[in-house]
C-alpha cells in the first residue's frame, strides 16, 4: 500500500537524518516504530505523508510513485495524528473541528455530516460534540484529533507518540481505540516510545537508530534475540524482563503480564 | 442578529463605518452606539463583549480627554471618541454573533476572496484568546523563575522581553505544526465544500434596504 524504497533524506545534502531505508507497509497492518530522539522516526513518517521529499530513492503509494503527491493529496490516505492535540485543533467545536479535513477533501454536506458523526461515535466523542474544544481534557483532544484524521476516512493512520501527557486510563482507552482501528482495516502505524505497548500492541516492529533501520520484525523477535537494546535507547518491558529472569535459557518468552500470569500457572501447576 | 446571514452582518460592519464617519453629532453618534448596544444584548452577546465594551469605552476617553487638552472642542472631542467607539464595537457585534467558519463561507463564496485570505483572517482572530493565554502561562513560568515587571517604565519594557521572546517563539513553532496538521487535513486541494449555510433570506434583504435607506439619508442630509 505504501512504500518507502532506499530513501534518503537530509535536510542539508551531506548530512541525511535517514540513510537507505526501505519500508513497506500493508494494508491493515499495525506497525510500530521505535528508536531513541533523533533517530529519523518522525523524519520517517514526514516522508510517508509527503510532509517531506525524499533526497533520493522513491515512496510509493498502491506501487505507484507518489513523488508528485502533495500533503493535502495524500490525506485522502493516510490521517495524521502529531503528539500535541492542543496545536492542532483551532475551530469552535469539536463537531465542527472534525469537519474540518471532509471540508476540504469535497465531500457532500450530507457526507460530512455522516463521516463527523461516525468518527465521533468510534472514539466516544458524541456526547461532547457541541463543546469548545480547549475545555476537553488532554485525552479527549486527542481522541478529537484522531477523530478528525477518521473523519476524512482514510486507509492508514498515523499517531506520534500519542500517549505522552495522558493518564493510564485515557492511555488505555486509546489503544483499545487502535485495536478497534486496526480490527477494522484501518492500517495504524505508532511512533512510541513506550516499551510495553511497543511489546503488545503492534504485529511489526521497525527500529531506528541514527538514521537507518537497524530493526525490523515482531515484538517477539525485539525481545527474545540478543539484540543490542539498550544502543538502541529501548529497554525490556517489566513482563519481558521478568520472563527473562524466570526463564534465562530462552524456553519461554514473555510479552505481557497475561502472558506471565498463564506461565506461573502453569509452571505452579493447578488454577488460579 | 444570530439569524442574519454572514455576508449581512459584514455589509452591516462597513455600513456602521460609513455611518459613524458621516454623523458629526454627539446625538447622532450616541444613538449609533446605543443602537449597536443593543443589538448586542439582544443577540446575548453582552456576556462575551462586556470587557471589551468597558476596555473600548475608557480608551476612548482618554482618547476624547486628550483631544480636550490638545485644545479641541469639547464637541469635537466627544464626537472623536464616540467615533471609535462606534467603529469598533460594530467588529464586537460582528464577532461575537458569527461563527468564523461562517465567515470564512461568506468571504469565500460569496465575497470571492481566495480561501486561503479568508482562513488566514478568521484563524488569526481564532487564536486571539489561544494567545493571551499563552502570554499568561509564560508570565506564570517567567514569574516562578524570579520574574518581575515592576520598575520605570523602559525597566518594564525591557523585561518584558523575557516574556515576549518564548511567546514568540512558541507562536512560531505551534504554526508550524498547525500549518502541516492542516496541509495533511487535506487544506490546499482542489476540491473544497463548505457546511455552513451562509444563503440570504427575506430578512437579510430587508436589512440591506434598510441600511441602503439610512445611507442615503445621511448622506442627503449631509
Amino acid at each position: 500500500m505504501l512504500e518507502l524504497r532506499n530513501v534518503t533524506f537530509g535536510y542539508k545534502q551531506k548530512q541525511p537524518v535517514l540513510k537507505n531505508v526501505s519500508l513497506s507497509i500493508g494494508a491493515g497492518e499495525f506497525i510500530a516504530i521505535a528508536g531513541r530522539n533523533g533517530s529519523g522516526k518522525t523524519t520517517v513518517t514526514r516522508l510517508l505523508t509527503a510532509l517531506k521529499k525524499p533526497n533520493s530513492g522513491t515512496v510509493l503509494l498502491n506501487g505507484e510513485d507518489a513523488a508528485a503527491n502533495t500533503p493535502a493529496d495524500m490525506a485522502r490516505h493516510i490521517g495524521y495524528v502529531f503528539q500535541n492535540p492542543d496545536r492542532q485543533i483551532f475551530r469552535d467545536t469539536v463537531a465542527h473541528e472534525t469537519a474540518f479535513g471532509p471540508e476540504q477533501l469535497g465531500f457532500t454536506p450530507k457526507e460530512i455530516e455522516d463521516a463527523v458523526t461516525r468518527a465521533l461515535e468510534l472514539t466516544g466523542l458524541s456526547d461532547v460534540a457541541e463543546s469548545y474544544p480547549p475545555t476537553l481534557s488532554r485525552g479527549q483532544k486527542q481522541r478529537l484529533t484522531i477523530a478528525s484524521a477518521l473523519a476524512m476516512q482514510p486507509k492508514m493512520l498515523i499517531l506520534d507518540e500519542p500517549t505522552s501527557g495522558q493518564d493510564c486510563c485515557e492511555r488505555q482507552r486509546l489503544l483499545e481505540l487502535l485495536t478497534q482501528l486496526n480490527s477494522q482495516g484501518v492500517a495504524i502505524i505508532l511512533v512510541t516510545h513506550d516499551m510495553e505497548i511497543l511489546a503488545r500492541y503492534p504485529q511489526r516492529v521497525v527500529v531506528m537508530a541514527e538514521g537507518e533501520k537497524v530493526f525490523e520484525g515482531t515484538p517477539r523477535q525485539l525481545f527474545s534475540s540478543s539484540h543490542p537494546i539498550a544502543e538502541w535507547s529501548l529497554s525490556y518491558p517489566t513482563a519481558v524482563a521478568i520472563g527473562q529472569e524466570l526463564f534465562p535459557d530462552g524456553s519461554e518468552t514473555v510479552m505481557s503480564v497475561d502472558d506471565l500470569c498463564q506461565l506461573l500457572e502453569c509452571e505452579l501447576g493447578g488454577d488460579r | 442578529m444570530n439569524k442574519a446571514a454572514p455576508l449581512t452582518k459584514l455589509i452591516l460592519t462597513l455600513a456602521v463605518s460609513v455611518w459613524s464617519l458621516l454623523l458629526h453629532t454627539v446625538s447622532g453618534l450616541t444613538i449609533l452606539v446605543f443602537g449597536q448596544l443593543a443589538l448586542i444584548v439582544m443577540a446575548k452577546a453582552f456576556g462575551k463583549t462586556y470587557k471589551a465594551l468597558a476596555a473600548l469605552t475608557v480608551f476612548a476617553a482618554v482618547l476624547a480627554g486628550l483631544q480636550y487638552l490638545l485644545g479641541s472642542g469639547l464637541e469635537l472631542s466627544l464626537v472623536t471618541g464616540l467615533r471609535m467607539i462606534s467603529m469598533t464595537e460594530v467588529f464586537l457585534l460582528l464577532l461575537a454573533t458569527t461563527r468564523m467558519q461562517d465567515l470564512t463561507a461568506a468571504l469565500v463564496s460569496q465575497c470571492r476572496v481566495p480561501y486561503e485570505y479568508a482562513f488566514m483572517f478568521t484563524a488569526a482572530l481564532r487564536f486571539v484568546p489561544d494567545f493571551i493565554a499563552e502570554s499568561r502561562s509564560v508570565q506564570e513560568a517567567q514569574a516562578c523563575r524570579g520574574y518581575s515587571a515592576k520598575g520605570s517604565i523602559f525597566r518594564r519594557m525591557t523585561s518584558y522581553l523575557a516574556i515576549v521572546e518564548p511567546l514568540v517563539l512558541r507562536a512560531v513553532s505551534r504554526s508550524e505544526t498547525m500549518a502541516m496538521s492542516l496541509a495533511l487535513r487535506g487544506f490546499g486541494g482542489a476540491s473544497r465544500s463548505f457546511t455552513a449555510n451562509v444563503a440570504l433570506g427575506s430578512r437579510d434583504y430587508a436589512m440591506f434596504a434598510a441600511m441602503a435607506a439610512v445611507t442615503a439619508g445621511l448622506v442627503i442630509v449631509r
